[in-house]
């Protein structure tokens, strides 16, 4: 037993060590690749190999099992390799075979406003799956940091940035004069009165955030422009600044309703960091039509073997403060008294 | 390297001073005095810490300038060790202190960023705070590890422990920390991106360093203080791993022909 007891001891460290050298490693290669490496056969024998001498020791070791902080460690990391192997694409496919259940492990869906989808575009593959129900976008939106901000530069070095403020006047030192914006635009369009064009704020459906700034030069005459946050636009030769308009998106939104035989089963909103789980799938606002907001990309998980991962977690997490602070004070408050 | 000629900069400054000069005197053994530049140098940084905030208008741990500025508040820490776990090595967390704000003070950027919505997570905050937290304590740990590589006692006044001991009790007390954080981090992940583990560079080398400690427990437990520099370079190991991971975004430009990251 005491040999058994050693060759443990020595496996684990070993293991340990070529963990670490495999995580550097993997740092190495950026994450799509590693991600392929660690989800290969050989390493997926690896994790399960540790997940089982974990086990084996818990077995063995009397000390293991009967110190809490110790044992939840160390049975919080058995559960997170399981958990997360359980989740992997190669688990979804052993599933399949073993209890008959098919999940999709991870994918895409591009979904454009007012219409519904239950596809799911695989990661693993360029195939794709259908969704037991669907969804259909009601509406999606991006939210920015107000009032934005006008990014000016010359053909020296020179910067300025300056907040959005209609009608406040900025100078720019002795040889650029001053500038100042004299009005916003949500949706930029131009009409035409006869011949001469006239910008106005479209109330029609659509985005082109712009600005007019007036630019005062050093012997007083003055110019308009109109600076777009979509759009360079154009440089002339004799333009001495370039000008342009930024907004910060602080959030995008998906208003979403899941629905099912013609049923509308759920009706949520979707942002970053906050995920609408339904039937067994974590959906996640993943990315956008960033030219003209029409569609919205989510990305799909399956739930499988997440539950086992955060109960780890969670034991892992109790299991090394109790070992390491609780036990501590317990034992110097009882050789106190 | 830029000097920065702003409130902001000046604080930084101020506070690398009076940790230097804390430390100089403290090792020209006065104590006193250096004891109170140490205090003035917190002050500084708490203060530095907290025009941060009110300047950008959200806790500051947002890019590596506010988190080396929070890195050096690390006066409480000292206290703590000495008080409640007898490990010394005040002079040490003054310097580590300085070291800490030195990038702050020079090499990073300082620009007010806005919040990207993926930070915008209650995990944030925590998750980061926690690592740096476990960070300082990891620093001292490898500090006193080299104390005993180098076979020197640290600053001995009495009950203090010896650097092998002193290492192994900053360890587990930075441990916990350390694993909070990586989970904290797996779940922020989760929430934002919908995978608890994403196999970036990043995650793979705070796995890494969170995998040295780990070794180091095993080989002592297995070892005890048999081989004492066999554990201190695991110690050391470990730091040495928290600061590439830290700086990984960063040093990866340096090599980019081996790294993948941007694509
Ligand atoms: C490769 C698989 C592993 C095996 C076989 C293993 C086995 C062991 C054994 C046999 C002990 C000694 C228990 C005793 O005191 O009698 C131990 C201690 C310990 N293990 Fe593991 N372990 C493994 C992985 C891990 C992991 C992943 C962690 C992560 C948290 C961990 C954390 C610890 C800690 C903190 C100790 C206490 C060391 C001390 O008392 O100083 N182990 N392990």
């Amino acid at each position: 037993m005491n040999k058994l007891r050693r060759i443990i001891l020595w496996a684990a460290l070993a293991l340990i060590i070529s963990s670490i050298f495999l995580s550097i490693y993997g740092a190495f290669l950026g994450a799509a690749r590693a991600k392929g490496f660690f989800n290969s056969i050989p390493l997926s024998i690896y994790w399960l190999a540790l997940a089982c001498l974990l086990v084996l020791a818990i077995a063995a070791f009397q000390r293991l099992l009967h110190v809490p902080g110790l044992l939840l460690t160390h049975l919080g990391c058995v559960l997170i390799l399981a958990g997360s192997i359980w989740g992997s694409d190669r688990g979804h496919s052993l599933q399949k075979r073993l209890v008959g259940l098919d999940k999709i492990p991870q994918g895409q869906m591009i979904i454009f406003e007012g219409a519904s989808e239950k596809h799911v575009k695989l990661e693993a593959n360029e195939q794709t799956k259908e969704l037991p129900f669907s969804i259909k976008l009601k509406d999606f939106r991006l939210e920015h940091y107000e009032p934005g901000y006008l990014l000016i530069e010359t053909r020296g070095q020179q910067r300025w940035q300056l907040p959005v403020e209609i009608g406040a006047e900025y100078s720019l030192g002795p040889d650029f004069g001053t500038i100042t914006v004299t009005k916003r635009f949500k949706n930029f369009k131009i009409t035409f009165d006869g011949t001469q064009r006239i910008p106005i704020d479209s109330p029609k459906a659509g985005s082109n955030p712009a600005l007019e700034v007036q630019i005062t030069d050093p012997n007083g005459a003055v110019t308009t422009k109109y600076v777009f946050e979509r759009f360079g636009g154009h440089v002339h030769p004799e333009d001495k600044l370039l000008l342009s308009y930024h907004r910060i998106i602080s959030d995008f939104i998906s208003e979403i309703q899941i629905i099912k035989d013609g049923k509308v089963l759920a009706e949520e909103s979707l942002e970053v960091n906050h995920p609408v789980y339904f039937g067994g799938y974590h959906f996640y606002q993943h990315a956008y039509d960033d030219k003209a907001g029409e569609y919205t990309i989510l990305m799909v998980t399956s739930d499988t073997g997440l539950k086992m991962v955060y109960l780890g977690y969670l034991m892992l997490c109790v299991g090394v403060f109790w070992q390491f602070w609780l036990r501590p004070i317990l034992r110097k408050s009882s050789t106190k008294e | 390297m830029e000097i920065k000629y702003t409130t902001q900069g000046l604080l930084i400054y101020v506070t690398v001073g009076a940790y230097l000069l804390a430390f100089i005197l403290t090792a020209a053994r006065r104590t006193k005095p250096g004891h109170f530049l140490y205090l003035l140098g917190f002050a500084t940084a708490v203060l530095s810490f907290g025009y941060r905030w009110y300047h950008v208008r959200h806790v500051p741990m947002q890019n590596l300038f506010e988190v080396f500025l929070c890195l050096g508040m690390i006066y409480p820490v000292s206290v703590f060790c000495r008080h409640f776990l007898r490990v010394g090595g005040y002079s040490a967390d003054m310097l580590i202190g300085a070291i800490v704000l030195i990038p702050a003070g020079f090499v990073f950027n300082a620009d007010p960023q806005k919040l990207p919505p993926a930070l915008q997570s209650w995990l944030f905050v925590p998750h980061v705070a926690v690592y740096i937290v476990s960070y300082i304590f990891m620093a001292k740990a490898a500090f006193h590890a080299s104390l005993q590589l180098v076979r020197k006692a640290p600053d001995t006044t009495g009950d203090l422990l010896g650097p092998e001991q002193a290492t192994y009790q900053m360890i587990c007390v930075g441990f916990p920390l350390l694993t909070l954080g990586l989970i904290l981090g797996s779940c922020w992940g989760k929430l934002a991106w919908g995978d608890y583990w994403g196999w970036d560079p990043k995650e793979l080398w705070s796995l890494a360093s969170w995998l040295v400690y780990i070794g180091y427990f095993h080989f002592r437990y297995m070892f005890g203080r048999k081989y004492p520099r066999i554990n201190s370079t695991w110690a050391i190991a470990g730091l040495t791993v928290i600061i590439i991971t830290l700086l990984w975004v960063n040093l990866s430009k340096l090599f980019t022909g081996l790294h993948t990251y941007a694509v």
